[in-house]
């Protein structure tokens, strides 16, 4: 950006250091405002269905009648059962109606809306598009309930079969929802504490001001109050963890009770919080109004909302109730959590476990797995605001060639475009936009470009003028279309909660109409909260209007996901459904995994930031979004070279690995830092490429299953409580442990080893014994990483300028064998890039070392014939360690070959590096089966 | 892998191509380039011939950096075995090891193994990809032939260049010569004329003095006077203590009077420097304040008074004036944020990591590196440029004019300034009472004047003494550019660079300081201009020019790499050296040497 500020306020003729010096007389005061705008967004108290929630006492208010069984669901109505509350608001609170439906794997949902019998003025928002059509079809059509009184209570409870060894409980008087083990302990549940507050839209009276202002901006709020609030507790839990997003421990701290300082409660409510800060329950970009429990005894349980509105959600701390007087039927201990939101119904999932895995597993069976992405997104992605134009483009893919480092996307932020009108080219800075792409392309290289949902409303751009015949924008209250004020100055947003605007906008994404697009463009959409620079908390207005007369307020959060998810819809159109799409979002909502990438928004250069990184990183995963990272470096400021390096070593463990910077900053490309770094850096990215079969193969393990690509330890060791409230250190899979170094000039780094098995550190070799907390000797070179034993990593050794070069290349298998000798791991393949995967076109491998040989056996289903997938790949590798005895060959069955066994390099790059027992070629197709037996 | 081949025939095919290659290479190449399913996997493939011997001297082959040792069976054989990579120079099987194209035609050079198989043509022979994956032409010899005509571009423009240069350094020598001569011979005048400023001053003091007492004379002789007549009016005693006082306070302002003219006559330079200074700055005052109103008007603005309670006062804001300020925290555009980071700079000014000029030792860099700049050098060569990038002399008040003192007829105004004051001097009597006042005036202009005169003397020297003392690079090659600036135009900007002095981006009527002279560097290839105006959220404004051949002065590819870091590239005869000319002659001869016999068969 060149001259911005005489540019921007057009001067003539001055000079601007006199200019300058006199601003700072001027505005020296504002020095101290630092990053952080606190007040500018809304806490608990300025939030009035957030304090009126937490002030609430705990009271029974509600009672569940008429309990029967219809349509395979448990029904019941809740009649209020407060008489002082119902005369003071002069019947206003009407009966509701309650849902209890079971599907399989223990599953069990709670619906609780106003009953559309009783007329109320408005239907309220249950978010669509979200839960998957599958899980509606594993619905267990429930036949009938038993009804028991249970231990001391007064009124009976209606009991349905859960699972094998569960149930779903309703306690009728006061109504409380929970499961538990058949006929024993509790594991959640919903109401224990007589939280439970649901305002129902009602008429407004004469001078009843419904209107709600906040810094200068009026929500008129046309429905009134109309929140909804709840207790959740979990039974034999040490820890709740997830409701991202937000920059916090991985383990979250109560936020009320005794003994917690003033706090907010965490917050959902998807915001572009300009710098961030590092340590907060303050919501950011995403919401996933998901939290899981997980204790040693018990296990691990989990509790979902589906709900789009506001959301605040207080952790209790133990003592919380003391003065309530309520004491709960079990002496179990458990962790109380508040709920509280502004807006919707109560939609609601109770995930049994009992394993960690087992609830990720439960919960992407409601809202869905994590998409595959193609190979290529898995690998290093270069981005920065902004790459100015195609000479800078061209310069900067070169570098990484001279330099010898290797990468496979180059992105193009907001400035790429004609005044930020997206699907547009700035043809002065890029008049060759397919030629640059294609050069690209021609060493296996993509491209990223921004689409943010601001249109810029301006007459002669397609887009708006589209919309606005089209009347596709979002309405202000007063019904015109809504204007905002981002990137592209005066904008407007367009409604994606209608799917046909959804399948308009994707449309704008095929090679015609999205003009200078070639196959190897991808997409990135930014600012989808949405961010609003003019508006209530840069965000929409909640009286904004939507198709319907869906108030903002009630799907704010999932804006976001329906504006990625037609994003991604456009580009598997665009590839005519053969082309798996990569659309990178910042806002999050449950089910996002489904369209893409998620990175952690606007960070900063700093260290509690890189150390923030991995529970945001962790957290995500654990509530479905497997596919996310931060951006390496820091977004905002300039690291220091050693912080810059110690954030590719962390980074380039990430799921998604992307280095990005403000236009403010220096350059910061790899090589930037003296040769030394540029090795660190080279190494780092180096090592992420090397293990891309192991990522690619764990990205597979998530898309089938949920289970995220890297995991808190505690998902890996569930009964070691070592690991529980651990979020420096995580797992990659099930096979390797990683420790960030989170501090300048480390020495010493503290790294907890858990289990009983050795783990190999993955640079020296050198084995550690399991269940110990090490100082271990840390040096600039890398961040300690180790290989747990009884694991095989598939790796790619051979070094390529993108992913793109390295399909044909060899593999290394590295074994580590553990106290029985024996190891285990998988190898999944395809082809990188199509759905022809679904159809059963992949090789999907399990190597097993037992008995001295190692076993390759098929995990995929025989495909049906025309879809196939083969590869000619070879195994060139296979490093032993942990080997307890000489054994000097190995044959190869069924081809009946000999290879040598040898000592051998453990890191093929790294100079005078460790020894191991090496396998020299053996040379095995992927594709085959075969044995190789150690003698 | 379809690299399976028998040893056996692979020695066999090794034979063939060794032979092949001595003697008729068009041939060998042509294998090379084209085969797909032919045994290309030439044992020694991916080695230099000056590193062939190492290889061929025994049966077993140590790495080379000592870590162990391999078979002559393990060479190439898509395994690594050394970590260095000594064992697979033909393969992609180690990470670290480099594969020589031979590029026959064209220049031989190294790639690392990545690039080995990878499916992109890197070697202009094709040599780097024989799995058959894809086919690669062999462009040899039309890129060697581009490279060349390239390179002989390039060496006629250093041949003229080398000329001109030559030219230029002779003139710089000539120039710089006669600014010493010139600063030898007004430090001489210098000390003449500041004899006869100091004997004139003496004078003119001495005349001061016989004033001075003429008037205390006079004024004791009033006095006396007032005191007669005082005594005469004794009984009035009032009158007569005012008059004490009168008297006193006329004496200390008197006294005052004395000190004020010494002082004021310091002031008065003081003031006439800074009455311009303090007209400057309240200009300068006045018209910030003035730009910030306009701002205001204009609605795009912060007001400045706004502070700490700055979230408040949003709520007085138009929605757009909002949005604006909003999103002005991401773009750092905000102008009452710019004071805040002006300490912070301090901290970036030492500037470590320089990204754009980094270079490393490396022999494929090293290629690609000369490839850019002949690219450069070419287009410079076609390109021709306007009247808008230009040269021209550096303007500023201190060198300005000083025709009256450094004309050529300089002794002629000296030796009659010495004659004047001569005959003056012989003239004047300085005892004589009252003072003649003809004289006095005459003694006092001569003082003015000469001390006028000197004092533009003074300032002549210290301006050369300040010149000569700059850095003119090894052959004073740069001297002709002290006094000098260079315009490029870049789009909207025109950006001016004054070596020695400062560099700016002038849009419109506003300009910019894109730094102010610092340094030469990289042996005298980089000019460095540092410490320019502030950015924005940013560091101080820098700007390096990267000096290379060309055969005028012009400044060219004004860039912004990093935020408010900017490079220029600017050619320049200086740069045509003659040792390069040499280097790239050589090169020649070399590349020529590599012209295959023939090609036109192919």
């Amino acid at each position: 950006m060149k001259m911005e500020m005489e540019r921007q306020i057009r001067i003539p003729n001055r000079n601007p250091t006199v200019f300058v010096f006199l601003l700072l007389l001027v505005s020296c005061h504002l020095c101290s405002v630092v990053s952080w705008k606190k007040d500018e967004f809304r806490n608990c108290n300025q939030t009035p269905f957030c304090k009126r929630a937490r002030g609430r006492k705990p009271s029974s208010s509600f009672a569940a009648h008429d309990v029967s069984i219809s349509d395979g669901d448990l029904t019941a109505r809740l009649v209020p059962s407060d008489k002082t509350l119902e005369d003071q608001d002069q019947n206003q609170i009407k009966q509701l109606i309650l849902t209890l439906s079971v599907y399989q794997d223990g599953i069990l949902r709670l619906r609780i809306d106003e009953d559309p019998k009783l007329d109320p003025p408005k239907k309220r928002f249950e978010v669509p598009d979200v839960v998957m059509p599958e899980f509606l079809s594993r619905k267990l059509w429930l036949q009938r309930l038993s009804t028991e009184t249970i231990g001391g209570d007064a009124s009976p409870s209606s009991i349905v079969y859960l699972l094998d060894g569960y149930e779903a409980v309703l306690r009728h008087d006061p109504f409380e929802v929970y499961v538990r083990k058949r006929g024993g302990n509790r594991v959640v549940s919903m109401n224990s504490h007589g939280l439970f507050d649901f305002e129902q839209l009602r008429v407004k009276k004469d001078g009843e001001d419904w209107e709600e202002r906040f810094k200068g901006h009026t929500d008129t709020r046309p429905f009134g109050p109309q929140s909804i609030s709840f207790d959740v507790s979990f039974y034999d839990a040490d820890h709740v963890y997830g409701i991202p997003e937000r920059a916090t421990s991985l383990a979250l701290k109560p936020t009320r009770g005794p003994g917690v300082e003033e706090s907010e409660p965490y917050r959902l409510f998807n915001l572009d919080v300009f710098e961030y800060i590092h340590d907060s329950p303050f919501g950011l970009y995403g919401s996933i109004p998901l939290m899981i429990s997980h204790g040693k005894s018990r296990g691990t349980s989990g509790f979902f909302w589906l709900n789009a509105a506001e959301m605040q959600i207080d952790v209790l701390g133990t003592g919380w109730d003391a003065e309530s007087g309520i004491s709960l039927p079990t002496s179990q201990s458990r962790i109380d959590t508040h709920w509280m939101s502004e807006a919707g119904i109560v939609d609601a999932f109770f995930f049994v476990g009992p394993g960690p895995k087992d609830v990720v597993r439960q919960y992407t069976s409601v809202t869905g797995t994590p998409a595959m992405p193609q190979l290529f997104a898995v690998a290093y992605h270069q981005c920065r605001w902004n790459y100015r134009d195609e000479e800078d483009v061209e310069q900067v893919d070169s570098k990484f060639d001279e330099h010898d480092i290797p990468y496979d996307v180059l992105w193009l932020d907001i400035e790429h475009t004609d005044g930020k009108r997206y699907f547009t080219w700035d043809r002065m800075l890029f008049p060759h936009p397919e030629e640059m792409q294609r050069k690209l392309a021609a060493k296996g290289r993509h491209m990223v470009t921004i689409v943010d949902p601001h249109i810029k409303r301006d007459d002669s751009y397609f887009l708006h003028k589209e919309a606005t015949e089209k009347q596709y924008y979002v309405r202000d209250a007063t019904g015109k279309d809504y204007d905002g004020w981002c990137w592209s100055g005066s904008s407007s947003y367009l409604d994606m909660l209608r799917p046909e605007i959804r399948s308009w906008w994707a449309e704008k994404f095929s090679f015609e109409n999205y003009v200078g697009s070639t196959p190897s463009l991808y997409i990135w959409n930014d600012m989808n909260e949405p961010s609003v620079f003019n508006g209530p908390e840069v965000t929409m207005p909640r009286d904004a209007l939507h198709v319907e007369g869906v108030e903002h307020r009630e799907l704010h959060n999932a804006y976001g996901y329906y504006f990625h998810m037609a994003t991604a819809d456009g580009l598997v159109k665009r590839g005519d459904g053969r082309d798996r799409p990569f659309v990178l979002s910042r806002a999050v909502f449950a089910g996002s995994q489904r369209h893409g990438a998620i990175w952690t928004g606007d960070n900063s250069a700093d260290w509690d930031h890189l150390r923030v990184s991995v529970p945001m990183v962790l957290t995500l995963g654990l509530t479905g979004i497997s596919f996310s990272g931060a951006d390496v470096g820091g977004f905002f400021g300039n690291p220091e070279p050693e912080l810059l390096v110690r954030w590719y070593q962390l980074g380039a463990y990430y799921p998604f690995f992307r280095a990005h910077a403000h236009h403010d900053t220096k350059r910061r490309e790899p090589w930037l830092f003296g040769e030394k770094n540029t090795e660190r850096i080279r190494e780092a990215i180096h090592t992420r490429y090397m293990l891309l079969p192991y990522f690619y193969t764990l990205f597979r393990e998530a898309n089938t299953t949920g289970v995220p690509v890297i995991r808190p330890l505690w998902m890996e060791f569930p009964s070691e409580e070592a690991t529980f409230s651990n979020d420096e250190a995580f797992m990659i899979g099930c096979s390797l442990l990683v420790q960030g170094i989170y501090t300048e000039h480390a020495r010493h780094a503290s790294v907890y080893l858990p289990g009983k098995e050795l783990w190999y550190d993955t640079k020296t070799g050198v084995a550690y014994k399991g269940g110990k907390t090490y100082k271990l000797d840390v040096n600039e070179e890398s961040i300690p990483a180790f290989q747990r034993a009884g694991t095989i990593i598939p790796r790619k050794d051979r070094f390529r300028r993108s992913s793109t070069q390295m399909v044909n290349d060899p593999y290394t298998l590295v074994i580590a064998l553990n106290s029985s000798q024996a190891a285990e791991g998988e190898l999944y393949v395809d082809d990188g890039r199509s759905f022809g995967f679904q159809e059963g076109a992949y090789i999907h491998r399990r190597f097993v070392f037992s008995d001295g040989k190692l076993t390759s056996v098929n995990m995929a289903p025989a495909a049906p014939g025309q879809n196939q997938f083969s590869s000619e790949c070879v195994i060139e590798r296979i490093i032993l360690q942990g080997l307890s005895t000489g054994q000097k060959s190995a044959l190869i069955e069924p081809a009946n070959q000999k290879a040598e066994i040898e000592l051998g390099p453990l890191l093929l790059h790294s100079k005078k590096g460790p020894t191991a027992t090496t396998i020299r070629k053996p040379n095995v197709r992927i594709a085959d089966d075969w044995v190789i037996k150690l003698f | 892998m379809k690299m399976k081949v028998k040893r056996s025939f692979i020695a066999a095919a090794l034979c063939v191509l060794c032979v092949l290659s001595l003697s008729l290479e068009s041939i060998s190449i042509s294998i090379v380039g084209s085969a797909s399913s032919s045994p290309t996997t030439n044992q020694f493939l991916g080695i230099s011939p000056q590193d062939e011997k190492y290889y061929k001297s025994s049966e077993v082959i140590k790495c080379k950096d000592g870590s162990k040792k391999f078979s002559r069976a393990q060479l190439n054989d898509d395994f690594c075995d050394c970590p260095d990579g000594t064992d697979e120079p033909g393969t992609s099987a180690c990470p670290a090891g480099k594969f020589y194209c031979r590029n026959v035609g064209h220049a031989p050079f190294l790639i690392f193994s990545s690039r080995v198989n990878d499916g992109i043509c890197d070697c202009c022979d094709g040599s780097d990809e024989y799995d058959g994956q894809v086919k690669c032409p062999n462009t040899c010899w039309e890129a060697g032939k581009v490279a060349r005509d390239k390179l002989k571009k390039k060496i006629s423009t250093y041949q003229e260049g080398v000329a001109i240069r030559k030219q230029e350094v002779e003139q710089a020598k000539i120039a710089m010569a006669k600014d010493e001569a010139e600063l030898s011979k007004l430090q001489s005048e210098e000390k003449i004329l500041k004899k006869l400023v100091d004997h004139l001053k003496e004078q003119k003091e001495q005349i001061e003095k016989t004033e001075e007492k003429e008037r205390l004379q006079k004024e004791k002789e009033e006095q006396e006077r007032k005191e007669a007549e005082e005594k005469a009016n004794q009984g009035k005693r009032k009158i007569e203590e005012e008059a004490k006082q009168d008297s006193s306070e006329d004496l200390e302002n008197s006294d005052g009077e004395v000190r004020r003219t010494e002082s004021t006559y310091e002031e008065k330079i003081g003031i006439l420097e800074g009455s311009h200074l303090s007209q400057h700055e309240e200009k300068q005052k006045e018209e910030p304040v003035a730009i910030s109103e306009n701002e205001f008007d204009s609605g795009s603005k912060v007001p400045p008074d706004e502070g700490e309670d700055e979230s408040e006062k949003t709520e007085s804001l138009s929605r757009e004036e909002l949005g604006r300020r909003v999103a002005s925290r991401w773009t750092g555009e905000d102008t009452t944020k710019e004071g805040e980071e002006v300490d912070a700079v301090k901290e970036d000014t030492h500037e470590e990591y320089d990204g754009y000029a980094s270079e490393t030792d490396d022999d494929n860099q090293k290629y690609d590196d000369e490839d850019v700049e002949e690219a450069a050098d070419n287009d410079f060569g076609e390109e021709d440029h306007g009247d808008s990038d230009s040269s021209y002399k550096y303007e500023s008040d201190t060198d300005s004019d000083f025709s009256d003192v450094t004309t050529s007829s300089t002794p002629s105004w000296l030796e009659k300034i010495q004659k004047t004051v001569r005959n003056l001097l012989q003239a004047v009597n300085l005892f004589q009472t009252p003072v003649n006042q003809s004289e006095a005036a005459s003694i006092r202009k001569e003082y003015d004047e000469s001390s006028a005169k000197l004092s533009k003397i003074s300032s002549r020297i210290s301006s050369l003494t300040k010149k000569l003392k700059h850095d003119f690079g090894p052959d004073k090659e740069f001297y002709s550019f002290y006094d000098r600036c260079f315009e490029s135009k870049q789009n909207k900007y025109v950006y001016k660079v004054c070596p020695y002095k400062q560099a700016s981006q002038v849009e419109g009527h506003s300009t910019t300081r894109l730094g102010s002279w610092d340094k030469f560097e990289d042996s005298y290839k980089v000019m460095v201009f540092a410490n320019g105006d502030k950015c924005w959220n940013g560091p101080d404004r820098s700007l390096k020019v990267r000096l290379r051949c060309g055969l005028k002065n012009e400044v060219a590819d004004v860039d912004e790499p990093s935020r408010c870091e900017y490079v220029a590239l600017f050619s320049t005869p200086a740069l045509c050296l003659e040792e390069k000319l040499k280097e790239l002659q050589h090169k020649l001869v070399v590349l020529n040497k590599e012209e295959p016999q023939g090609h036109d068969e192919l």
